[in-house]
């Protein structure tokens, strides 16, 4: 099939430039038939697939590379990627915007697809610039937190890519099947730390919050899908067999996400907080996935692994779904923090609905999606015997009912909104309402989810519905309405809470600019001692004579030449002539000193 | 057949000389036309030589003195060998080179002495035998012999510098005189000492006898205190006649006196022969493997020469009179020479640095004497075209002497050493050997040099083309000055620099194909060989 062949990158990467150029209503509808198409195509297209090509006349690189975890990712990118791209549409994003988001899209498309490292470092620092580009597209603060998240994405990727040429060096080739993972070592931590900032490690994750509360609501839809998801994906192929360390990160990742998105007032930043807190449970899956870590009974690192790319197909459908529900509240009501509004719930009873299908999916109630993957890591987390990750993964879900019972009820219950507004409309709707009936669909029918994971279902016989899991759920549920009832005065007010950005961007700026300022002030310095130098070499050279005098008489009364003692008065005080000849007798005396120099050294 | 050529190349100038003074007898002014003949012819024979050395691959030896004398076979202990009777002159792939130079200058020096002077019969019979003397000196093959020929070409040389009109002159020759020969008298016994030890004078021999190839010799000969005295001796010597610092203090008077004729002759001869005969003597009479014994004695000429280039040049940017700047320009010029002949022996220097050494050697050698001829023709234009003399005299003269100023600056920057120019290719091979002889501290002077001599150059560029004329003096309406050509300027004289620029060029492009003649040169130095055999 010809299609086989055709990178799902090249199908974006064209819709995007025919979006650019095309009236906004048929390029969004090329860009929903598009990314729709690459949904479908990532379906269809049998494992095994792939292209390869020579770059340089020295990798053999895989363009595109068609395996059940590549597949995954292509599936629920093109899918979320068709809906993001109406929601767009329906939100009054120009066509400008769409069409870098879709490049956005198409890049993330081939870093999943990628058969290589090179290829997917390649893709993956393409896909920091549009992203960047994307942010910077709606300006005003956008564009310097744009300027902030392309520099430690720039950061990230260079030290991915040192790990990946390291691990060339190493191995001797770039591609996936050539050895499990990267080299252990040093490629290892430098692209675990690479790979860091894009999934957001605790400590890297600052530019998450920082950056996708900025643009345009419908941006956010596709921020929150992409880069984060992406590296998970990267994790995973770095570390196929896992690292305890990596999996304590997700965790850490998990707890510190959610509670700092419980301080949070603005609504987007509170939702990307979660993003961080949410791929902590994903990290942690790819953490566990492997044997050797913590009991290894039973393939539970399947399970984790499993439950790692479901939470990263449920998550991608929830999280967006969250995006576009507060996108809409932004749309309709052109507030972005919760002290601003209130009330909603009665005026926009279908956003309120989806948010809320939302909500209990990401934090893991029963009968939604996210109960069904998040329950997955936690069950491996548990039955590896790694009680600490355990208990950060519960302490995490407690931290994500709360904060979502806090937007939920500040948001749409507490309190009255005057005034007339109108609730999503058609397009807003739609999208929403498909996304909603997916994540209600997924945790209804696990087994569908199962089916399309790329770990056989047999490997890791996970029953869903027990008794203890829905317990364990419900039981969250619980603790997070009774934390609620506890911590509402406070919690309405908090303010602003500073990240460790506010650390890390007084030291890049006063760092950066006395760096500067040490540079160009060293420069200068050197520049004024080599003109100084310069020039006096130049004037002696001018004046060589004038240079012999002022020499002369700095010596000693008696090692003065004769000639120094000269009056200069005569003429006028300028030095033009120097006169030092030898005479007869001297050049004799001379020729005899040397002569006698010569064969004392010899003999 | 053309071995007799080498002792033709000697007589011809020596017998024009008694014919220039004869037929002055008869006709007034005849001299400047024999000698024209005369070096004309031997331009001919010198290229006939060069042909046969460089073509043929042939190394000529004449044995002065016919059958009585040559390399007779005598038996000594039942071991046979071969010793010299008598003077050989030797044409080879070194003094091959230096045979074109001299004929090649003293032709195109006569194209300068045609208007500016000295004229007058006894003056070009003076002339003569200082072109037969340093044909000699390149072509004898006799350590004694160079001593004579030195003497010949030291004498013609005092006469020819005072022939300049005034007492300055006078003392300038009197003090290159007393100088001059206490050099040479050191040369002598130098000579005296070598002789003493061996018993030789035929260079060939007295290389052998060193080596110990004699077999009444135990062994080398190269620890002898004697020896090493002698190559002392000939060292200082040499270096004198060289105008080496600090022992140069005769020649910057003695150029810049002398009439501005003369100054281009001895200006690109007489140093340069004294420097050949250095560089004959090092080389190949005492060989590398002398030095391997007595470093210390060529680390002391080493810092000697680089004293040279660097007093030279210092010395020479302090100076006012232009031909007073390039005579000290000289001093670090053969500064250089003597580095490169010092570094080609150098125990240090591999085989490859040994053949840079020796071609940058004689390359710079060669390129010198064209350049600092040319340069002095120059000078001589500007003063006698527009009695400059002084630097603040030349200023803004480029405007009207086009050509002159442009071959001076072709010429002063070839004398930098920047490229394409002969300049170029010999400090830059001296500067190659001296890398690959691991010598630093050489390597820094010689590239300093070419910021040194730029010192000066461009000093006289700046004033030459960027410092308006001091005052507008219409010439025109001043009527010359009759006296001994007054300020008179033939095409001659302008010739001699402009073609002194051309050569410098095209030798510098031609640099590659020069090196190559010196093949059979640095093949015998690395070999320790006496003889240089294509």
């Amino acid at each position: 099939m010809v299609l086989d062949t055709v990178p799902p990158v090249v199908i974006v990467l064209a819709a995007a430039l025919l979006a650019a150029v095309l009236p906004r209503r048929i390029g969004h509808a090329v860009g929903v038939l598009a990314t729709g198409g690459v949904a479908a195509l990532s379906w269809v297209v049998p494992e095994g697939a792939h292209l390869q090509v020579t770059l340089f006349g020295a990798f053999d690189a895989i363009l595109y590379n068609v395996d059940p975890f590549s597949r995954l990712m292509g599936l629920i990118f093109g899918l979320i990627g068709a809906v993001a791209v109406l929601y767009s549409y329906a939100s009054g994003a120009d066509s400008r915007q769409t069409a870098i988001a879709l490049s956005y899209v198409g890049t993330g498309l081939g870093t999943v697809y990628a058969g290589d490292w090179l290829t997917l470092i390649f893709f993956w620092e393409l896909m920091a610039v549009t992203s960047t580009l994307l942010v910077w597209y709606y300006g005003g603060a956008a564009v310097r937190a744009g300027f902030r998240y392309a520099v430690l994405h720039g950061i990230g990727g260079s030290l991915l890519l040192a790990g990946i040429v390291w691990h060339y060096v190493e191995v001797g080739s770039v591609a996936f099947t050539a050895s499990a993972g990267l080299t252990g070592g040093v490629p290892a931590a430098l692209a675990a730390v690479g790979i860091g900032v894009n999934v957001g490690f605790v400590g890297l994750h600052a530019w998450l919050p920082d950056t996708y509360p900025r643009p345009h609501i419908a941006a956010s839809v596709f921020l929150c899908v992409y880069t984060t998801k992406t590296g998970v994906y990267g994790m995973f192929r770095a570390f196929p067999d896992g690292h305890l360390w990596i999996a304590y990160m997700g965790g850490a990742m998990a707890v510190f996400g959610a509670f700092a998105a419980l301080l949070q007032s603005d609504m987007r930043r509170l939702l990307s907080y979660h993003i961080q807190s949410q791929v902590g449970y994903m990290v942690a899956g790819v953490g566990l996935g492997g044997a050797a870590i913590g009991h290894s009974g039973k393939y539970y690192h399947e399970l984790a692994t499993a439950g790692a790319f479901g939470h990263v197909f449920n998550h991608i459908l929830y999280k967006a779904l969250l995006f576009m529900a507060v996108g809409v509240i932004i749309y309709r009501t052109g507030k972005e923090s919760l002290d601003d509004i209130g009330g909603l719930g009665r005026k926009m009873p279908l956003t309120a609905g989806t948010f809320g299908i939302a909500a209990l999916s990401i934090a893991g109630f029963p009968g939604f999606n996210g109960f069904v993957s998040k329950g997955m890591i936690i069950g491996a987390a548990e039955k590896k015997e790694l009680e600490a990750l355990w208990y950060l993964l519960l302490i995490g879900g407690v931290g994500t009912f709360l904060s979502f019972i806090k937007l939920g009820y500040f948001a749409f219950i507490e309190g009255e909104y005057t005034g007339d507004i109108k609730d999503a409309n058609v397009g807003q709707s739609v999208a929403m309402v498909s996304v909603a009936g997916l994540c209600v669909a997924f945790g209804l029918v696990p087994d569908l989810l199962f089916e399309i994971l790329p770990v056989p279902a047999e490997a890791y016989e996970y029953h869903t519905f027990t008794v203890p899991h829905i317990a364990e759920g419900v039981g969250l549920g619980l603790a997070g309405l009774v934390g609620f009832a506890i911590l509402r005065g406070p919690l309405h007010h908090v303010g602003r809470v500073p990240d460790i950005d506010a650390v890390y961007n007084r030291v890049f700026f006063y760092g950066g600019r006395g760096l500067i300022v040490a540079t160009t002030e060293l420069f200068a310095a050197v520049d004024r001692v080599a003109v100084q130098f310069v020039r006096l070499c130049y004037w002696a050279g001018s004046n060589p004579v004038t240079v012999v005098f002022r020499v002369g008489r700095r010596l000693p009364r008696t090692l003065q030449p004769d000639f120094v003692r000269e009056d200069l008065s005569a003429d006028g005080g300028a030095v033009s002539r120097l006169y030092i000849r030898a005479g007869v007798g001297t050049s004799i005396a001379i020729l005899v000193a040397v002569l006698t120099l010569v064969l004392l050294v010899a003999l | 057949m053309s071995d007799l050529l080498l002792g033709l190349l000697i007589v011809l100038p020596l017998l024009g000389s008694t014919l220039s003074l004869g037929l002055g007898l008869v006709r007034e002014r005849v001299g400047w036309w024999v000698a024209t003949l005369v070096l004309a012819v031997e331009a001919g024979l010198a290229s006939w030589v060069a042909y046969v050395i460089y073509v043929g691959g042939d190394r000529l030896v004449h044995v002065l003195g016919g059958e009585t004398f040559g390399r007779k076979s005598i038996t000594v202990g039942g071991e046979t060998t071969n010793f010299t009777v008598g003077i050989e002159l030797v044409g080879d792939a070194l003094s091959g080179l230096v045979v074109v130079l001299v004929a090649g200058v003293a032709l195109a020096a006569l194209a300068y002495m045609r208007r500016a002077g000295p004229r007058g019969n006894a003056f070009y019979t003076v002339y003569l035998i200082m072109t037969g003397g340093l044909m000699g000196v390149a072509l004898t093959g006799d350590l004694f012999n160079l001593f004579v020929f030195l003497e010949i070409v030291g004498l013609a040389t005092y006469a020819l510098i005072a022939a300049g009109r005034g007492p300055e002159a006078a003392v300038a020759s009197l003090k290159y005189l007393v100088v001059g020969t206490t050099g040479a008298s050191m040369y002598l016994i130098g000579v005296g000492y070598v002789f003493l030890e061996t018993g030789a004078l035929n260079m060939v021999d007295v290389s052998r006898s060193l080596a110990g190839d004699a077999p009444w010799f135990d062994g080398a000969l190269y620890s002898e205190p004697l020896v090493v005295a002698a190559f002392g001796f000939v060292a200082v010597g040499l270096a004198t006649k060289s105008a080496i610092f600090p022992l140069h203090t005769w020649q910057p008077g003695a150029y810049a006196e002398a009439p501005d004729a003369v100054t281009v002759y001895i200006s690109a001869l007489a140093s340069t022969s004294a420097a050949y005969a250095f560089a004959r003597i090092t080389w190949l009479v005492f060989t590398p493997e002398f030095f391997a014994v007595n470093r210390r004695l060529l680390e002391v000429v080493l810092l000697l020469a680089g004293a040279s280039v660097v007093a030279g040049s210092v010395i020479a940017a302090m100076q006012q009179r232009l031909k007073r700047t390039f005579a000290y320009s000289s001093v670090a010029q053969f500064g250089l020479v003597f580095l490169g002949i010092c570094v080609a022996v150098h125990p240090a220097a591999t085989e490859e640095a040994t053949k840079f050494a020796v071609y940058g050697t004689v390359i710079h050698l060669i390129g010198h004497a064209v350049i600092k001829g040319g340069l002095f023709a120059t000078a001589g234009a500007l003063a006698a075209g527009e009695g400059a003399r002084t630097l603040s005299e030349i200023a803004g003269l480029a405007r009207r002497r086009p050509f002159i100023s442009g071959s001076l600056t072709v010429l002063g920057l070839s004398l930098v050493g920047v490229p394409p120019s002969v300049g170029f290719v010999g400090k830059w091979y001296i500067g190659v050997g001296a890398v690959g002889a691991n010598l630093w501290p050489v390597v820094v002077v010689i590239f300093a040099s070419t910021v040194l001599s730029l010192l000066y150059i461009a000093q006289i560029l700046e004033k030459l083309y960027f410092t308006p004329e001091a005052t507008e003096v219409d010439l025109q309406d001043v009527e010359p000055i009759a006296a001994d050509g007054g300020r008179s300027l033939s095409y001659g004289m302008a010739g001699v620099g402009v073609t002194a620029a051309v050569v410098a060029v095209a030798l510098g492009f031609g640099g590659a194909q020069l090196a190559s003649l010196l093949d059979p040169v640095w093949r015998a130095v690395v070999d320790s060989a006496p003889e240089v055999i294509a």
